[in-house]
């Protein structure tokens, strides 16, 4: 089949599209689709633009219905919010995402052996691979946890990884790493959902590689963490409650792997033992799979204000009777200055080149970064290192002066707290604007969430690919004004 | 299962219900007052809020009752804890905190009805007259209820929900016949023809139970049936002993107690006062005073809530 379309194939939606200067993930060239998007542009050509808009109501409808919000702070209020989502999906070639799938794995092996080290023998230091200092000024790390032996050596056992296409390789470069609580995979698997169901012909022609199994893979990876053993293992998801921002996923999660969703004020710790409170009294938990932020998690061993964890919890995980997951102390691996070192610790670890590149980094600790960086604030991006969610960011191309001189004097008050990238001209998928009812490219990223078991990661196919709606806009964070869309990867390259 | 998640499915049953009832009771006020005359609209409409258990706040925002203010009053105002769109919110909610506990469905749908009740304007109702909106509510929470039955394993959480709307239905019908009977009784004497009638109807109608009524007596309305039926009738499901047997039902299931004993004291007090229900008759209650004998009825019900948190939510743990 020729990767073009024959001209009597009508355009409809994309007539008159533009791709821009950008990488653009659906069109070589205006009317010039990618060989994965040629079923789709033949579909979605042959839709009028009414059906269209009629498709995307029914879409924005079921979110509603199914309750599909996060939680948006602003003015001491809590407003629930939809999460945007844009039916056009960005599709990758099974070849590209295969190359990605194992760049992702090797990273999040990496990682878990660089947190083994840092929490346990330290050899990285030792050899002098990585300053001490840096590492121990990390806002996210945690003495309380050296020496800690956590189930079967696991730290990372659910990772979200920022994949970026930078517009001048075309190539994927990781942006950051998340090996805290990342949260979006409900959408990924709701957005599924939605999409067979509101556009099933283009769906079904392109031969999508399958989402659905990663609440079962997870599930199982949590049960085996168990201290007891697997038959017996109670399994918990803890989440701050009703009012957090991924209130929707932390139920979906537990709903979709039938373990009990909890909040701190449920469970209970008793001679070194964690506790839930049940009609017929207490039952014993073994694995926490927790949402709640480490600084948050037992008011005994972090911060004493905390009323969402769990008293003494913190003695029963160094006791082996509980296990967490993620492991405690994880932050140091996503501190953005740590982030200019996981190349090293792949060939350090591993011993192997890495797959996927990392955008270039100057880290503000180091004076001759920290030069370079004053000096060129108005084309950086500057980003605070423990911060995530596009908070505490600076986009200096399109900052006035006043707030680059603000970050000016942030970053030389406390350098260790920041660090400065390129701007990355992130690719662009067509996407549908509600307002005009037109489409226009809009820039997107991509979070592949990584499942490890200890021996091997697994990925589901494609992840959560962000796009900032607005119009030029870089910020793809759901706070920020992002939406969503399905990402496809097929079965084979067209 | 956890015992605030338990606590939710309780309170969801609770909200549910209170929204239906009222809604029910609004309803048929409003037709029935279209037949008769403007001089007694004002007793007609305070029942109603003495019902809700809200006369001072309803004073306090309006003075006296009428056919719009207390249409406002119970279906939309946010300062009524029990209007019903308080209700609905809260019984959604209940669900949001336990949305991995109960089917897809059931969230979707009681999540559906919120919205579509969120997107009615009160002014607007009001205008129109209460039937649309109550329709509304009846048939929203009839399908809560089908969907529930359908898409929900009847397991220990279920058994919360029954027992939750079971006991909010027994004590609505209390309400509703104990401020009726008062309210009739003080306006006319009893048999005193067409007028007493018509209103003793509606109070059937109210709790769908007209039709049930004719089958069961075929006669005229008599104050004394209607209140045997709303009582005492042992299947009729919006009865007091009806909702009470589902509440001993439910608690039974809960603890594995068998029939002649008791585990804890909510299962004490609904078997005494099933056993009660079932044995007494409508001219002994009428004999004790009517007015009392709800009282009782009332006390109980609020002491069987108490002592299930007690037992099943917030038991003492010492560690």
């Amino acid at each position: 089949m020729s990767a073009f379309p024959s001209p009597t194939v009508r355009h409809g939606l994309f007539e008159g599209y533009e791709t821009g200067s950008f990488y653009d993930e659906m069109f070589i060239a205006p009317g010039q689709p990618r060989p994965q998007y040629l079923k789709l542009f033949q579909k979605l050509g042959a839709m009028a633009p009414a059906q269209f808009e009629e498709r995307r109501r029914l879409a924005d409808l079921s979110f509603l219905i199914q309750g599909i919000t996060f939680t948006v702070y602003s003015d001491g209020q809590n407003t629930e919010r939809l999460f945007p989502f844009d039916l056009i999906p960005r599709i990758l070639p099974h070849s590209e995402w295969e190359r990605i799938d194992r760049g992702l794995a090797q990273r999040v092996v990496a990682l878990n052996l660089f947190l083994q080290d840092v929490y346990g023998k330290q050899c990285i230091f030792k050899e002098g691979r990585l300053s001490k200092s840096l590492v121990y000024s990390c806002p996210h790390f945690r003495r309380e946890v050296i020496g800690v032996e956590v189930p079967r050596g696991i730290y990372t056992h659910i990772c979200g990884i920022d994949l970026v296409r930078d517009s001048k390789t075309g190539e994927f470069c990781v942006l950051e790493d998340n090996v805290r609580t990342p949260s979006g995979i409900s959408y990924v698997l709701e957005n599924r959902l939605v999409m067979t169901r509101t556009l099933p012909d283009a769906f079904q022609a392109s031969e999508v590689l399958p989402v659905h199994h990663y609440p079962a893979e997870l599930s199982r990876i949590l049960r085996s963490l168990s201290p007891r053993g697997e038959d017996d293992a109670q399994v918990v998801l803890l989440t701050p409650g009703i009012y957090n921002s991924a209130y929707f996923e932390h139920s979906f999660l537990a709903q979709q792997m039938g373990i009990e969703l909890v909040e701190g004020r449920d469970l209970i710790v008793d001679g070194g033992v964690v506790y839930m409170k049940t009609i017929h009294g207490l039952n014993r938990v073994d694995v926490i799979y927790r949402r709640v932020d480490d600084d948050f998690l037992d008011s005994l061993a972090f911060r004493s204000d905390s009323i969402l964890g769990v008293p003494g919890l913190m003695g029963a995980y160094r006791a082996g009777n509980v296990a967490l997951a993620n492991a405690v102390g994880n932050g140091v691996a996503d501190d953005k200055a740590i982030y200019a070192y996981v190349p090293e610790f792949i060939r350090y670890y591993l011993g192997e080149d890495p797959i996927l590149r990392s955008v270039e980094t100057y880290i503000c600790a180091k004076p001759g970064d920290l030069a370079y960086v004053l000096e060129h604030l108005p084309e950086l991006v500057v980003k605070a290192v423990g911060e995530s969610g596009g908070y505490g960011m600076l986009i200096g191309p399109s900052s006035d002066s006043k707030k680059i001189e603000q970050f000016r004097e942030r970053i030389q008050a406390n350098p260790r707290n920041y660090i400065a990238q390129p701007v990355v001209a992130l690719s662009r998928v067509p996407s549908y604007d509600v307002s005009s009812k037109t489409v226009g490219g809009r820039h997107v990223d991509l979070r592949p969430y990584c499942l490890y078991d200890g021996k091997k990661v697994t990925i589901v196919p494609g992840g959560l690919t962000r796009v900032a709606l607005q119009r030029g806009s870089l910020v793809v964070n759901s706070s920020q004004g992002g939406g969503s869309k399905d990402t496809w990867v097929l079965r084979g390259e067209e | 299962m956890l015992s605030r998640i338990a606590e939710s499915l309780f309170w969801l049953g609770r909200y549910i219900e209170r929204a239906e009832d009222t809604a029910r009771i609004l309803d048929v006020n409003y037709h029935m007052l279209l037949e008769e005359s403007q001089r007694s609209y004002r007793l007609r409409w305070e029942p109603l809020i003495i019902m809700a258990g809200e006369e001072n706040r309803f004073r306090h925002l309006y003075g006296e009752a009428n056919a719009e203010n207390v249409f406002e009053f119970l279906a939309f105002r946010q300062d009524n804890p029990s209007s019903i769109v308080q209700c609905i919110a809260k019984a959604r909610e209940n669900a949001r905190t336990i949305r991995d506990r109960i089917s897809r469905e059931m969230w979707e749908d009681i999540n559906g009805l919120y919205h579509k009740i969120s997107s009615f304007r009160s002014q607007d109702e009001i205008a129109a007259g209460p039937h649309r909106f109550c329709d509304e509510i009846k048939f929203g929470t009839h399908r809560f209820h089908g969907v529930t039955d359908a898409t929900m394993p009847h397991d220990e959480g279920w058994q919360f929900l029954r027992i939750g709307w079971s006991l909010e239905r027994a004590e609505m019908t209390a309400r509703l016949v104990d401020v009726q009977y008062q309210n009739l009784l003080e306006e006319l004497p009893p048999g005193n023809g067409a007028s007493d009638h018509h209103q003793w109807m509606a109070v059937l109608r109210s709790v769908g139970a007209l039709e049930a009524y004719h089958r069961q007596y075929h006669s005229s309305i008599e104050p004394e049936k209607v209140a045997e039926m709303l009582i005492l009738h042992p299947l009729h499901p919006r009865s007091i002993r009806f909702s009470t047997s589902e509440v001993r039902t439910g608690l039974r299931a809960l603890s594995g107690t068998g029939p002649d004993s008791y585990a804890n004291e909510a299962e004490r007090l609904a078997g005494r006062i099933v056993q009660r229900l079932s044995y007494d008759k409508v001219g002994e209650i009428f004999k004790q005073g009517l007015h009392s004998y709800l009282g009782e009825m009332l006390r109980i019900c609020g002491a069987i809530g108490d002592d299930i948190a007690r037992t099943y939510f917030y038991y003492a743990v010492v560690a």
